[in-house]
């Protein structure tokens, strides 16, 4: 049992087995290589590479989301102030428009103020021009019937007419 | 554990049977534990591909703990085959002892100190190997011996013998005292019969826990060791 403990020893040295050590070794190392440790670590990198890009487009996407919040955010703003001007615009207009309505109706109401005004004038001048050829015509004709004998027509006419004369000037006075 | 083993010559050099098998069992073992564990693989990992992956990740870790970086890449599937190797080796005398006529043919390959030096010195050669690669033949000598201080020179010298046996006497002790115990063990069971069986019976038990515990814990420092001896040749010395 101690030959083992001396080198060298006769038979205790083997040679061989160092060789076939090496030599098998060298072989497992190729054969664990080929079947197991080349497909393994492969699918190892390739699912550290795919975390990775994962990670990668995770990141992007989270990058791109928040671009779209602050978009929406911007154009929502936008948006609110584009209303808030819209409704401005159209109360100013609306209120323009309602000047303008009230404008034209008081002008509308006091041109057909004058126009009635005026015709009403008219009809009454008319009305007294047509009375006082009706009274002067009636007068003419009760005046005749009351003095009929005593009067010509012709000179109960003149005293008539210059009557009426100083009766339409008393009323254009008036 | 039985000292007498079958030594054979063979184109001049001298074999030992018993060695060269257990070593194939062994291999055999470790090849064919991958190469189960490795099928069917998947970007998802579950199952036994876990089990692989956790073995190759805790490897890299003793490879990357002590050489860093890139470097220590080139070395992930070495100390992934050593540690697979080493620690079946371990465990293979705790499960099999196989004797035919007084001759062991099948035990623990890392019983035997040859085992052992054939490691260590195909580890350490590496490490030279990978130094040159590394530096070229010049800056390995210059940084391997003559850094940081030029006058430590033999003691440099003398730290690759002593490197080289500690490296191997360490792991073939512990297993070689684990199955000299068990035998041990196992004889005290036989000599009188019911009595000491039912004695020795848990003293086995504990001792076959206690060396799968220590072949473990073996074949993790013996990885350990041989990347710390490479990372020295192959990482610059400050």
């Amino acid at each position: 049992m101690l030959s083992q403990f001396v080198i060298g020893a006769a038979g205790g040295l083997y040679i061989g087995d160092l060789l076939f050590y090496a030599i098998s070794f060298i072989i497992l190392v190729a054969l664990v290589k080929h079947f197991a440790w080349g497909p393994i670590t492969k699918m190892m990198d390739k699912r550290a590479n795919k975390i990775s890009g994962d990670l990668d487009y995770a990141e992007k996407s989270r990058n791109e989301a928040e671009q779209l919040a602050a978009k929406r955010q911007s154009e929502l703003d936008k948006s609110q102030s584009e209303a808030t001007k819209i409704v401005s615009t159209a109360r100013q207009n609306g209120e323009k428009q309602r000047q303008t309505i009230v404008t034209q109706a008081q002008s509308d109401a006091d041109n057909l103020k004058d126009k009635a005004q005026k015709d009403i004038a008219q009809e009454r001048a008319d009305a007294l021009k047509g009375a006082q050829k009706d009274i002067s015509a009636l007068s003419i004709e009760i005046a005749s019937k009351i003095i009929q004998k005593e009067l010509n027509a012709a000179d109960q006419k003149a005293l008539i007419d210059s009557y009426i004369e100083g009766l339409g000037k008393q009323n254009g006075a008036r | 554990m039985n000292e007498e083993s079958f030594v054979v010559k063979f184109l001049g050099l001298t074999f030992n049977l018993t060695n060269v098998v257990s070593g194939l069992v062994a291999m055999i073992i470790v090849f064919f534990l991958v190469w189960y564990l490795s099928r069917n693989l998947a970007l998802r990992p579950k199952g036994k591909q876990n089990v692989l992956e956790a073995i190759i990740d805790f490897t890299n870790g003793i490879v990357s703990s002590n050489i860093p970086g890139e470097q220590g890449k080139r070395f992930n599937l070495l100390a992934f085959v050593l540690f697979l190797f080493i620690f079946v080796s371990n465990q293979l005398g705790l499960m099999i002892e196989f004797i035919i006529g007084g001759k062991t043919l099948i035990k623990s390959p890392t019983s035997d100190v040859m085992v052992t030096m054939s490691l260590a010195l195909m580890v350490l050669l590496l490490s030279h190997y990978f130094g040159v690669v590394v530096f070229g033949a010049k800056g390995y000598l210059v940084n391997s011996y003559l850094k940081p201080v030029s006058f430590m020179l033999p003691i440099e010298l003398i730290e690759e013998f002593t490197n080289f046996l500690t490296l191997a006497f360490r792991l073939y002790g512990n297993i070689f005292a684990g199955e000299v115990l068990l035998t041990l063990i196992g004889g005290v069971a036989k000599s009188h019969g019911l009595l000491t069986e039912v004695v020795a019976l848990p003293l086995a038990l504990i001792w076959q826990g206690f060396s799968v515990f220590i072949g473990s814990i073996q074949a993790y420092v013996f990885v350990t060791l041989s990347m710390v001896y490479i990372s020295r040749k192959v990482e610059v010395e400050e």
